[in-house]
């Protein structure tokens, strides 16, 4: 009888993740056109369609990237999180709770100089994401309290929030039927590059770039990755891995809120339950699916922007837009599988010897 | 009058434990095996879609509740293949577990929003006013008596049957187990496959008794509260229903809070249980003092060195 065994390979090709998001890219489209081809649709046509419609035009690639800036900033914050081997569930809560802080500012303070406020009123979503993560940052440091539950149970506590207060004290009497705060001042909108590009996509590169040096070239990234390893070689290298862990996730929860400070600034321009559509959870597959790596989440960020706003439009052909959820996450399956095969060998063992 | 709405509550709070509690145990189960399975909410709703799909098609509630169950148990199989065989992070295949189920079940669903049920999980004995605590009990449906049995005979497996022990040696060390003869990898593909198949039947629950109709994600984070569940229970059955009840309860007292008079926003009132939740699980640790109980591999993919 044989028998298999596992063996790590000692050599990884370092385009792994690389290779890995190409083939369950391709698993992901294989599995989403046979669903399109269940529901009586020409995949191939619906494709081609999303396609158009996403990068056909200078108009629609500003609007992808513009989709791909929360997802990107987002994404970035969880892998700063994920360097101490931590996991932010709630960046959806905290892309909601950075509109919040945002809105909450913009009401009660006045600055004439519009730039200065866009500065100020970006900081301030940037706050309220750290403070959305406030709670479960403390009571993981302090008590070790679980981080993937408090961090998700708040994204129901905060998008309750939002209901109350887009139907309570802020609702704008002129938005009828949907509950929604008042519009902010046209003054404060960001404005756009090109096209539609909106200048939030260059914040999204700067951060890309400030995060990828933070993580990978800075002293501060050098004592996250020695915090989230051993316990005692932290203690040795004199690292206080509870403090840096503390620090990493209100960057990241920042991160997030600024996500929202920028969704809101450019494109919803005001609070209301659909500042985020789920970018909070599709920034988790993004990080995941690169390995953590910025510049990888920057790249698959801008994909997904691409596959959401697709999705988005071809709902017009009775395709529901979740058909992209389902390629986004069946993409992250099959590159877990493929990573598999770049990690490990498998070895055939005689067992009758 | 004030009687039936204590009544009123009381059946409410059941309703609500039963659905949190199957999901809890099941996952129980996956994790005494060392791996982690955080896609619940997914697994719920598969179980869910399917089952009240079957219900709608065929009227056969015994089929329905089969289904959801074989269903949700073969998405979780996905989990399984991927942690257990491949060696995969649990926590990122988890989740995407919980995303791809609740985008899969709003695909696959979409045809039966609105759609009414021909027919339902009727309770055993048909009592139209409970007027005390035995009749609230007796109200109950088949799901409630079945989660009962469930978590005497889990308890029982997982202490008493060599099936439990294999569970647990295999959850607190892998590599000894592994040494002992155990197939580690089987014991995990199978708990996984359990724990999917109990989300199932919860599923099952939400669409066909609890809330009979289908809309998007309407597990509404009922799947991450099981998550909690099993960590406030310490990994053992029985607490794991004192807690489920007590969120049910909650659950279930919010919405009345107003009709007892008490003036509260309706949407803030709605976040209460998640608040408490968090609360509850930050007092549970600080109380145990890190000690939570839970099995010491979880997390840990098992792999075994070529020799």
């Amino acid at each position: 009888m044989n028998k298999y065994l596992l063996s790590k390979k000692l050599i990884i090709n370092e385009l792994s993740t690389f290779y890995s998001f190409l083939i369950g890219l391709s698993i992901g489209i294989t599995i989403g056109s046979i669903i399109l081809l269940t529901q009586g649709q020409n995949p191939i046509e619906v494709f081609s369609l999303m396609l158009k419609l996403s990068i056909g035009s200078v108009k629609s690639i500003s609007s992808s990237l513009n989709k791909a800036t929360p997802l990107i900033l987002a994404g970035l914050g969880i892998s700063i999180i994920n360097s101490v081997k931590l996991w932010n569930i709630g960046a959806e809560g905290q892309i909601f709770m950075g509109g919040i802080a945002l809105n909450f500012i913009y009401i009660s303070s006045e600055i004439s100089n519009p730039n200065l406020m866009i500065i100020f009123l970006l900081s301030s979503s940037f706050i309220g994401g750290a403070v959305c993560i406030l709670f479960p940052a403390i009571a993981k440091v302090l008590f070790g309290v679980n981080e993937i539950i408090t961090t998700l149970l708040f994204n129901y506590i905060v998008i309750g929030l939002t209901v109350y207060l887009v139907n309570g004290p802020w609702k704008d009497p002129g938005s009828l039927n949907f509950p929604a705060a008042a519009y902010v001042s046209k003054e404060v909108y960001l404005p756009t590059v090109f096209g539609r590009l909106s200048y939030g996509f260059v914040i999204c590169i700067l951060c890309t770039l400030g995060v990828h040096y933070l993580k990978e070239k800075s002293v501060f990234g050098y004592e996250l990755r020695i915090a989230g390893g051993s316990a005692l070689t932290a203690i040795y290298a004199g690292i206080n891995a509870k403090q840096k862990a503390f620090v990493a996730m209100l960057i990241g929860g920042g991160l997030a809120g600024l996500a929202g400070g920028v969704e809101l600034l450019s494109q919803t321009h005001r609070v209301s339950t659909g500042l985020s559509q789920g970018f909070g959870y599709t920034a988790i597959i993004v990080a995941a699916i690169t390995g953590m790596r910025p510049f990888g989440i920057f790249l698959v960020g801008s994909l997904f922007g691409a596959l959401t706003i697709g999705g988005s439009v071809i709902q017009t052909m009775g395709v529901s837009s979740y058909i992209s959820d389902v390629i986004q996450a069946t993409t992250l399956f099959g590159a877990l599988i493929a990573q598999f095969f770049f990690t490990y060998k498998i070895i055939r063992v005689s067992e009758d010897v | 009058m004030f009687d039936i709405q204590l009544m009123g509550l009381l059946n409410a709070t059941l309703q609500a434990a039963t659905l949190l509690f199957i999901a809890a145990l099941g996952e129980l189960i996956t994790e005494k095996s060392g791996i982690l399975n955080l896609g619940v909410e997914g697994m719920i709703s598969i179980g869910a879609v399917t089952g009240f799909m079957t219900a709608i098609n065929t009227g056969n509630i015994f089929l329905s509740v089969l289904v959801g169950i074989l269903s949700a148990s073969i998405f979780s199989s996905l989990h399984a293949f991927v942690t257990v065989i491949l060696k995969q992070d649990q926590t990122v295949s988890g989740l995407i577990l919980t995303i791809l189920g609740l985008s899969l079940s709003a695909l696959m669903g979409k045809k039966y929003v609105g759609k009414k049920l021909p027919v339902k999980i009727e309770s055993v004995f048909n009592i139209d006013e409970p007027k005390n605590i035995i009749e609230v009990f007796l109200n109950q449906n088949y799901i409630f008596y079945l989660s009962i049995f469930l978590m005497i005979f889990t308890a029982y497996l997982l202490k008493k049957t060599m099936f439990g022990r294999r569970l647990e040696a295999v959850g607190e060390d892998s590599k000894a187990a592994d040494s002992m003869g155990l197939n580690v990898n089987k014991t995990q593909f199978i708990a996984t496959c359990v724990g999917g198949g109990f989300s199932g039947l919860a599923g099952v629950y939400l669409t066909l008794s609890y809330v009979p109709y289908w809309t998007d994600n309407m597990t509404s984070g009922r799947g991450w509260i099981a998550l909690a569940l099993v960590i406030f229970g310490g990994w053992k059955p029985y607490r794991t229903a004192i807690g489920a009840l007590l969120f049910g309860f909650l659950e279930a007292l919010v919405p009345r809070l107003q009709t007892y008079g008490f003036e509260l926003s309706p949407y803030l009132v709605k976040i209460t249980p998640y608040a408490i939740t968090i609360i509850i699980l930050i007092g549970l640790t600080i109380y145990k003092g890190g000690r939570t109980g839970a099995p010491s591999n979880i997390g840990i993919p098992f792999f075994r060195e070529s020799r």
